[in-house]
């Protein structure tokens, strides 16, 4: 198991950029896509796409992040891909659902952003369980829901 | 990994969270010996609304160097001193990695909370959820975010199961579809039973050993 205990720094960093674009024509660039919930522990195993296994295990200081360079060698590297994040778009009909609406998701300590008039809301679980929330609102006519990726 | 990675890097962090009287406390008791046995040093904050209680029974109970034991009084809701603001559990815990260097593992207990409770991450690297079949056996049925999100989850009393009239079978295999499969521990902290499967478990996917 290959461990890792620093985050050499950012693909786009240009004393890494050219070393790993050289890499890269060698096909020696691994990447390892780790779920967007999980770039915020210190801590966690993940798997390379080609299948080893990395303990990654940061100081308190550090974070992951989409371009993390993890590993840098002569003959290869490996870089962090961030995961897909899935969002739930909620489109209030009016003025008083969107109140109610916005009532819910701060209870509910759901992350969210704002586009226009609706509410994204950040999934990282099955949408229907965020749905079944706020039920009466989409059931009533009152917020219509559809799911996005990015 | 050499002791001058592990000091940089800092102690691992693992959060045990659960409704009041699930268990946390005893689980804690039990884990204390499992980890000894497996060479882990060893340290532990807990939290608790207004008093020190559940540190001062871990001091009192032998099983650690009760210096190594720290308390957070939350003051209010449990859960927003391990999610919304962790600083006092964060304090708590660097304070334990300055005062003892060695430390590899320090669990972090939440004050006894509701099924919505979960750990932020900028505080622990992994938690547990701790719930126990006399708080009724729907409760893996109702989706709370401690239960869904936890890394792993813990029922505990087992023994209690016939005399509540809980199906355990039943309510372990509802835990499960609600979590999709990730990991879950059956519990029976008087007896010992099932503690060393989580040990076990932290010390392979936060350890990695």
């Amino acid at each position: 198991m290959l461990q890792v205990n620093t985050i050499l720094g950012a693909r786009t960093d240009p004393g890494l950029h050219e070393r790993l674009h050289r890499l890269e024509h060698r096909h020696a660039v691994e990447v390892v896509t780790i779920a967007l919930g999980d770039l915020d522990r210190r801590r966690l195993l993940a798997r390379t796409e080609k299948g080893e296994e990395i303990a990654i295990a940061l100081p308190r200081d550090q974070k992951l992040f989409d371009g993390a360079v993890l590993m840098m060698e002569d003959a290869r590297a490996i870089v962090v891909r961030a995961g897909e994040q899935r969002w739930l778009r909620l489109s209030p009909a009016s003025s008083r659902a969107a109140l109610e609406l916005g009532y819910h998701a701060g209870n509910l300590h759901w992350r969210v952003r704002f586009d226009g008039n609706d509410l994204l809301v950040s999934l990282d679980g099955p949408a229907k369980n965020y749905a079944a929330r706020i039920e009466p609102l989409i059931k009533g006519g009152h917020v219509s829901m559809s799911e996005t990726t990015e | 990994m050499s002791a001058e990675t592990q000091a940089r890097v800092g102690a691992a962090r693992v959060g045990i969270g659960g409704p009041v009287g699930s268990g946390k406390t005893a689980l804690i008791e039990r884990l204390i010996p499992a980890f000894a046995a497996r060479n882990v040093s060893l340290a532990i904050v807990t939290n608790d609304l207004v008093t020190a209680e559940d540190a001062e029974r871990i001091r009192r109970s032998g099983l650690i160097d009760p210096t190594r034991v720290a308390a957070v009084e939350a003051g209010a809701c449990p859960h927003t001193v391990i999610r919304e603001d962790p600083t006092l559990n964060i304090a708590a815990a660097d304070e334990l990695e300055m005062r003892f260097p060695d430390v590899e593992l320090i669990l972090i207990e939440s004050g006894g909370d509701n099924l919505a409770s979960t750990f932020s991450l900028d505080l622990v690297d992994w938690w547990m959820f701790v719930i126990d079949v006399a708080g009724g056996d729907d409760i893996p049925r109702k989706n709370g975010p401690g239960v869904l999100k936890c890394d792993l989850l813990v029922i505990n009393k087992t023994d209690l199961a016939p005399h509540v009239g809980v199906d355990l079978v039943r309510m372990e295999a509802e835990a499960a579809a609600t979590r999709r499969g990730r990991p879950m521990a059956l519990t029976n902290c008087r007896k010992v039973e099932g503690i060393d499967a989580v040990a076990d478990r932290i010390m392979a996917d936060v350890l990695f050993r």
